[in-house]
């Protein structure tokens, strides 16, 4: 409404007009070599973009699905199902994300954005954590595979069942994935994806122990396998702890990224030492408190009858 | 009987990778020591063309090519063993010895060397990022397949290093009585630095190493001016 510009002449300017040409560069010998240089920069650039863009927001529903699974109070064969639906609608979103950036990670793509990738790693603690609440073992690479091939195969296909209720949300229509032909794109896990998501498990194992023993009274994976033909005690996270801090102590140091290693496998340690003292608490107090006893905020889980 | 924590295999695999990938390292460095040397050496020679007057330029690149000879075959035996692992996973570990090596052979072309058959040497020819891979017996710019090539970063980068050196030689070259070069060699850097200006580059290595050639632009034109001011430019080049 307000007015407009004029130029030289007098005639009215267009808003929406032609731009002048943006600043015009001085053209040498040299010029159509850097301009296709350029082409290939963009390329490159604009790749990474989108990757880390979608691997943020895969980092995030990673995240919060590791939240989601700290709610859980002890080990069993199935999630509670609130939790296990809260699960489910994250990976759902994950997979779609996955889906579209997977033809862009393939062959010698893979590793040339693998720092773009710290999702994976993320997402590798969410799916060991939530393999390990439900069989109190830890799943390996080679297991762990398919399932991230299944997800992104799951993001391609747009009409899934599993995806129906999965709410769109993320803009991740970003660049849509070419149209499923014989076999998508998946998205692969390197190693250090694998090991890194795994040493960053032993701090949600070391939470959930801390959690789940405050509230229960019981350390968590002892009390419900019993009967299962085991005479002994059944194994209790303390144990399975010290298994993975004994698997890292073990393995040689991956001589790529030492730095990185030492830093996790020093935190690792601190998890396991938090997780014995907690052991060692319950054998020395528990003994003062009948056995089932419960913090008074749980008090609706049913009182401890019988003492030893 | 509950399964245990973890598979005793499984501790096998994750091991007999991590030792796989240390022993893939081990050999790189062995082969990039070597490279290290040549690229040094070369490096050497052609530090000299800073003292060298013009006249005898053939002489010196002579050594510089036997130099570089030694380097493409270090090169060759490189992409050999490296293609047998994702390129990128280790491209960190060489690709600052191969912008050097780039660096050596874009100069010595510059300077009237690397001549071909087809392509007599002759001083200001600029090296395209094919005519390196040539010159190497290398692929350029892989993308559709994953195996030892020469990436365009590493090419840009590489010429970033001989705008560097040739500013320096600008000032040399008017002291060894050659204001020819220094003129002509500036009017290579400006283009080359207007090149640059066409890039969209992202805040990383390449943004940084672009921004330094402004300086080596401001310096070969304070010599030209200086040559001016004196007029001290020959005729068929002052413009």
């Amino acid at each position: 409404m307000s007015g407009f510009k004029r130029d030289w002449s007098g005639n009215a300017k267009r808003r929406d007009g032609p731009k002048p040409a943006a600043k015009q560069v001085v053209r040498n010998a040299y010029t159509p070599m850097f301009e296709s240089l350029r082409n290939e920069l963009d390329e490159h650039h604009d790749r990474r973009e989108r990757i880390v863009k979608a691997s943020r927001d895969i980092t995030a529903l990673s995240k919060k699905i590791i939240f989601s699974l700290q709610r859980v109070r002890k080990i069993e064969s199935q999630l509670p199902a609130n939790i296990q639906s809260e699960v489910d609608s994250r990976l759902a979103e994950i997979a779609k994300l996955l889906a579209t950036i997977a033809p862009e990670i393939q062959g010698i793509n893979r590793y040339r954005y693998a720092r773009s990738l710290m999702c994976l790693e993320e997402l590798v603690e969410a799916l060991t954590f939530a393999h390990y609440l439900r069989t109190q073992t830890l799943i390996s690479h080679a297991e762990l595979d398919p399932t991230i091939e299944d997800l992104t195969r799951k993001g391609t296909v747009p009409e899934d069942e599993t995806m129906a209720d999965a709410s769109d949300t993320a803009g991740t229509a970003e660049k849509p994935a070419p149209p499923p032909t014989a076999e998508p794109p998946t998205v692969s896990l390197t190693q250090d994806d694998y090991l890194y998501g795994v040493f960053d498990l032993t701090g949600e194992m070391m939470r959930f122990a801390t959690t789940s023993t405050a509230l229960t009274g019981t350390m968590a994976g002892g009390g419900s396998g019993e009967g299962d033909g085991g005479d002994d005690e059944p194994r209790t996270i303390v144990h399975d702890m010290h298994e993975l801090g004994t698997l890292f102590e073990m393995l040689p140091v991956g001589s790529g990224n030492r730095f990185q290693w030492e830093k996790k496998l020093e935190v690792t340690r601190q998890s396991v030492q938090k997780v014995e003292r907690l052991g060692y608490d319950r054998i020395i107090r528990g003994s003062e408190r009948p056995k089932g006893w419960i913090p008074d905020l749980s008090a609706d889980q049913g009182q401890g009858d019988e003492l030893e | 009987m509950a399964p245990p924590m973890i598979d005793p295999a499984l501790f096998e695999q994750l091991k007999t990778k991590i030792e796989e990938d240390t022993s893939v390292r081990k050999e790189l460095d062995q082969i990039l020591d070597d490279l290290n040397q040549h690229v040094s050496f070369t490096q050497g020679l052609l530090s000299r063309i800073h003292s060298t007057p013009r006249a005898k330029y053939a002489t010196l690149l002579g050594q510089v090519e036997g130099g570089i000879k030694k380097e493409i075959e270090t090169v060759g035996k490189l992409s050999a063993f490296a293609s047998q692992y994702p390129y990128y996973k280790y491209n960190h570990k060489w690709t600052r010895m191969v912008q050097d090596a780039i660096a050596t052979v874009i100069l010595c072309a510059w300077l009237g060397g690397m001549a071909t058959d087809s392509k007599p040497g002759e001083v200001g020819r600029l090296l395209t990022l094919e005519n390196i891979g040539q010159a190497f017996n290398v692929p350029v710019n892989l993308k559709d397949r994953d195996a030892f090539h020469i990436t365009v970063e590493e090419y840009l980068l590489g010429l970033i290093a001989v705008i560097d050196d040739l500013s320096r030689l600008a000032v040399n070259s008017v002291t060894l009585g050659d204001t020819a070069m220094a003129v002509q060699i500036s009017g290579f850097i400006k283009d080359l630095h207007a090149g640059f200006q066409v890039l969209n580059l992202k805040n990383d290595i390449l943004r940084k190493r672009v921004d330094s050639i402004k300086y080596a632009v401001k310096k070969v034109e304070d010599v030209v001016y200086d040559l001016s001011l004196r007029n001290l430019i020959p005729a068929q080049e002052a413009q």
